[in-house]
């Protein structure tokens, strides 16, 4: 059961929801695009959601709250991954139909709650945190900087420098975009450290892990993809695979996969046969 | 009343193999469906109305519903836990909220388009075919038309989820004289709106939360208003300690309090909100908390305290101007609302065996499954003392994960369903002892109930899909 959740609702807050439509209605389910730690909606913008449409599926970014465009950046330090989970919730309930669920780093923590209750279609999660906790990926960091890694864990939001998060990006666009990092809540933070309830998941899910990624050890993501009895698939790039050169490959990875997956009958509310024809019966006609 | 001998020729029968019929779009029926849907079985709806919502669409033939309804639970645990209302919604959302609502859950999982709406179920009865149920048990025919008239249709299914409501069918007392009363006589189920009260001197009977409600909205559109009851209940605030009551009573739930210590919790705020009954003309309730169905109105004992409604007893005699009480006090009025409840019918089913009906109360396993057939299944007979609809969700996937698993495995499948049908006739009351009445047929205490759920559904997946030794399946409902 969950009395704490029925006992303490978040607050609802202002989600920032960026979409890209395909030109044409090809009936493939939408995905969503859930991003990490400091994070929002403008990572996938910048070159996946319009990707995606061109792919032919409906395409929609979050911010949680506190993040990018969203409201309640002032009391972004009460949120946790129960908050995220509520933001996200919040904002699967207003598609049109269930999603398929694309999270992120740190997102895949409320993503892989969601999926627990909910029947995405399928989840596909980047780089993503282990249930069971952060351990060598902090080790690695204390090592690389100690001063900053103190400050995290005494409440101060996680420090990336464009090495961290790029593999191969030029020094002006990796400075603009780690411009537009927000700050990150404390107690989310802390979750990523500490092992968490794995629930079960009944749809199909793909991990993807980037070869040259500096936040998450590949220990930590081997972890994470046998939490969900899967292995890793490994794409080009740095951690923010969204963002780094290579995103476009890493897309069609995604999107190829999702093609497979995504739409595949039992998978998603299945287009199995459907009423039959008695209208004309009920109305005394012959059929 | 079953409809027996109806011309049933095996010819005309549209055959659905493999499929399943929802009868009713309310929250329990899209809620079954979308999750039969989800497990990948093939099921078709039916609804008398013109689209989903059930009893919350307002206006409909099978409407309850008035003008004023408002959710008496608030959003969190009412709501289905994988569609959350929107933030935008208040605690207590009103009937337009909740019909857009299962609207946009209808639209969201696909589940309006399975649905024949218009149309009404005449008869629902184990077929006369040699072949079985894809899911054990018999096949089942379903005879359909156009509401109210129309030729008929049979289709044949695998398995069939009656989500018929119990909240539509009005429960009338009879009193001596009310024959003789010559102003106006009406179940709550027709009252629509306070234009039905303006000038008038009503009569509420009956202090469910549709009678509070009613008397609220008569006192203040009414001329005067007098609320009768039976018993003396205890009246909920909607919010206390600046949070809607439901979710502090959670706390103490999250608390894992034994009753004892909740009920004295309960009974402490009661005592700084509404103090001593008596004083407001009331009788001191008869019973401990939880031991009845929970009433929630913050304005009741406000508009009581206001003089403009007076608590009476039990009616003794209505003659043609008014009512004399038990306690032998008599009133003038001109119209009498009875808020005096539903009683579930199943006028549909050619054989009530099947739900083991015995004084208009059907028997069944986790007040869901038939204790006959393992693939005729109930969902919404229940009346729980918080939300609904979060418990229609899980109502709803265990019945597809028990048909899911009766699909691949009917042996086991058999055996858990002889374990459900066993435990039949199980109060879940979280300890409470509730008092013997048609209002509390299908009482249940929340926590009680999904705790059983949640059980069950952890060993129909477990069954479907064999775990590691010493891990579990880590559902939480």
């Amino acid at each position: 059961m969950r009395p704490w959740e029925w006992a303490f609702p978040p607050r609802g807050e202002h989600l920032e929801v960026i979409a890209a439509q395909p030109a044409t209605d090809h009936g493939h389910p939408p995905i969503l695009f859930v991003p990490g730690l400091g994070h929002g909606a403008w990572c996938y913008a910048e070159h996946w959601l319009g990707a995606t449409a061109e792919r032919g599926y409906p395409a929609y970014a979050m911010s949680f709250r506190g993040h990018g465009g969203s409201g309640g950046h002032t009391r972004l330090g009460r949120a946790t991954t129960r908050t995220y989970l509520h933001d996200l919730m919040q904002v699967i309930a207003s598609l049109p139909a269930p999603p398929v669920l694309v999270a992120h780093s740190m997102a895949a923590l409320p993503a892989r709650l969601a999926l627990a209750r909910y029947p995405a279609p399928a989840g596909v999660l980047l780089a993503p945190v282990p249930a069971g906790g952060l351990r060598q990926s902090l080790t690695n960091q204390f090592r690389r900087r100690p001063a900053a890694t103190m400050r995290t864990l005494v409440g101060g939001t996680a420090e990336f420098t464009a090495v961290d998060l790029f593999a191969d990006l030029d020094a002006a666009t990796a400075a603009r975009h780690l411009s537009r990092l927000g700050r990150e809540s404390p107690l989310a933070q802390y979750e990523l450290m500490v092992p968490h309830r794995i629930e079960p998941i009944d749809s199909p899910v793909l991990v993807v892990g980037a070869e040259a990624d500096r936040v998450l050890a590949p220990a930590d993501l081997d972890r994470a993809a046998a939490e969900l009895h899967t292995s890793a698939v490994m794409v080009p790039g740095g951690h923010d695979m969204m963002l780094d050169r290579s995103w476009g490959e890493v897309l069609t990875t995604v999107l190829d996969w999702i093609d497979l997956h995504g739409t595949a009958a039992g998978a998603a509310l299945p287009g199995a046969t459907k009423l039959p024809p008695v209208a004309q019966a009920l109305e005394g006609r012959p059929p | 009343m079953t409809a027996a001998g109806r011309p049933n020729p095996n010819d005309g029968i549209v055959d659905r193999p493999g499929a399943v019929a929802v009868i009713g779009a309310g929250p329990h029926g899209i809620s079954a469906l979308k999750s039969l849907l989800a497990h990948g079985i093939p099921a078709d709806g039916f609804d008398r109305a013109d689209g989903v919502g059930g009893n919350w669409r307002f206006g409909a033939p099978t409407s309850r519903v008035y003008e004023s309804t408002h959710l008496i639970s608030s959003k969190p645990f009412t709501q289905f836990p994988d569609f959350p209302m929107p933030d935008s919604y208040p605690d207590y959302p009103s009937h337009r909220h909740v019909l857009t609502y299962f609207e946009r859950y209808a639209q969201h999982f696909g589940v309006g388009e399975r649905y024949l709406f218009d149309t009404e179920v005449v008869d629902v009865r184990a077929a006369d075919s040699t072949t079985g149920s894809a899911f054990g048990g018999p096949r089942w025919d379903v005879t359909i038309r156009r509401s109210g008239t129309g030729p008929e249709v049979t289709l044949r299914y695998d398995a069939v989820v009656l989500a018929n409501g119990h909240n539509w069918f009005p429960k009338t007392p009879h009193y001596p004289g009310l024959e003789s009363f010559a102003g106006e006589v009406l179940h709550s189920a027709d009252y629509k709106s306070a234009d039905q009260l303006r000038g008038r001197r009503v009569l509420v009977v009956g202090a469910g939360n549709t009678g509070c409600d009613i008397a609220v909205e008569s006192a203040q559109n009414a001329d005067a208003t007098y609320h009768s009851t039976r018993r003396a209940y205890w009246y909920n605030p909607k919010y206390a300690l600046g949070r809607p009551s439901d979710q502090v009573a959670d706390r103490l739930l999250a608390l894992r309090l034994p009753i004892r210590v909740r009920r004295g919790l309960y009974s402490l705020m009661h005592k700084a909100i509404v103090g001593d009954y008596t004083r407001y003309g009331l009788r001191h309730p008869d019973h401990a908390f939880y031991e009845t169905h929970p009433v929630v109105n913050q304005n009741l004992i406000y508009y009581i305290g206001h003089g403009d409604i007076e608590p009476r007893g039990d009616v003794d005699t209505f003659d043609a101007d008014g009512a004399t009480f038990a306690d032998g006090s008599r009133i003038d009025v001109d119209l009498v609302i009875f808020a005096t409840g539903y009683l579930a019918r199943f006028d549909f089913l050619a054989d009530p065996a099947v739900l083991d009906i015995r004084d208009g109360k059907p028997h069944l396993g986790l007040q869901m499954a038939s204790p006959t057939h393992p693939n005729l299944w109930l969902s919404g007979l229940i009346q729980p003392d918080s939300g609904q609809w979060a418990i229609a969700h899980w109502q709803a996937e265990t019945i597809a994960e028990f048909l899911s698993l009766a699909a691949h495995d009917p042996t086991r499948a058999g055996a858990i369903h002889r374990d459900i049908v066993q435990a039949t006739g199980h109060r879940f009351s979280g300890g409470a002892d509730y008092k013997d009445s048609t209002r509390h047929y299908y009482e249940i205490a929340h926590q009680d109930y999904l705790l059983a759920l949640q059980e069950v559904l952890a060993t129909l997946r477990g069954a479907r899909d064999p775990l590691p030794r010493g891990t579990t399946v880590g559902l939480r409902v």
